[in-house]
């Protein structure tokens, strides 16, 4: 949930992976799992930003409209509790949240 | 840029060279984001923690490929036998990969370490400990635990084990 919130403020702004490790308190070794898995289930467009000459880019996140339609119903259904989970399918053994976590 | 940076670039770099082309995009994202990490030893924990990551998404990108293949050839060999051969050589190679990515491993942090504690680098006995004594007690006490459940990565990881005694054994016949 750490990661969906810190995508869900200015969920349009592209995010770098350093910014995200700081606001979410996630070391790089648990937080680059998740978005890579992310980015493999569309949930995560990644592009690499055109810096300035002679400064090598980097690489920036942000939602896909799956991505935030996924976040925004993940949200709703934590702050509605276990009911809205269940409704939404999120507790199911097959659930795109239980995969983005590893389990 | 102090040593620890140094160390943490260095490492990053050759996970970019080392990991397979599905990978590399990640391994050059998490490298690029060392130059915006406030203080060195920051930037060496990053680099450990992305390193244990894409090495972990580059085995699993390396474990589809092998699957998808082994599925590709057990639809098209009827010989079961080859494939029983296949898996346990498959095993083997993994047992002496996770041995020799332990040894890869301890020296690693022997000179992570010897950054910290520089009198560690000329002591012997920290050498022989890091690099021998506490691999190949690992390497024994896996090969126990793994030896029935999976024989052939236990098999791997045993030879390792004996071809690294045997180098140390050579090595000091020689020198000493």
């Amino acid at each position: 949930m750490l990661v969906l919130d810190a995508f869900l403020v200015q969920a349009e702004e592209w995010k770098y992976g350093y910014d995200l490790s700081r606001i979410t308190g996630l070391k790089s070794g648990t937080l680059y799992p998740i978005l890579m898995r992310m980015a493999k289930r569309k949930l995560l467009e990644t592009q690499w930003e055109a810096g300035e000459p002679g400064k090598p880019p980097r690489h920036m996140y942000r939602f896909t409209p799956d991505g935030l339609r996924f976040a925004r119903a993940s949200a709703a259904a934590h702050t509605g509790g276990g009911l809205g989970q269940v409704a939404l399918g999120l507790n199911a053994p097959n659930s795109p949240a239980l995969d983005l976590m590893g389990a | 840029m102090g040593a620890p940076r140094k160390l943490a670039a260095t490492l990053l770099r050759w996970v970019v060279h080392l990991v397979p082309v599905e990978s590399q995009d990640w391994a050059l994202a998490m490298l690029r984001e060392l130059d915006f990490i406030e203080g060195d030893w920051a930037a060496l924990f990053w680099a450990m923690g992305s390193t244990a990551a894409i090495l972990r998404h580059a085995a699993s990108v390396g474990w589809a490929w092998l699957k998808n293949k082994s599925n590709l050839k057990n639809k098209s060999s009827k010989e079961a036998g080859m494939n029983t051969t296949g898996k346990k050589a498959l095993g083997v190679g993994l047992g002496m990969l996770s041995a020799l990515a332990l040894v890869g491993c301890a020296f690693a942090t022997l000179r992570i370490l010897g950054t910290m504690f520089p009198w560690l680098e000329h002591s012997h006995w920290a050498y022989w400990l890091a690099v021998l004594a506490i691999p190949e007690a690992i390497f024994v006490a896996a090969t126990v635990m793994l030896w029935r459940k999976k024989g052939p990565v236990a098999a791997g990881i045993l030879a390792t084990g004996l071809v690294m005694a045997l180098h140390v054994a050579v090595h000091l016949t020689l020198h000493w």
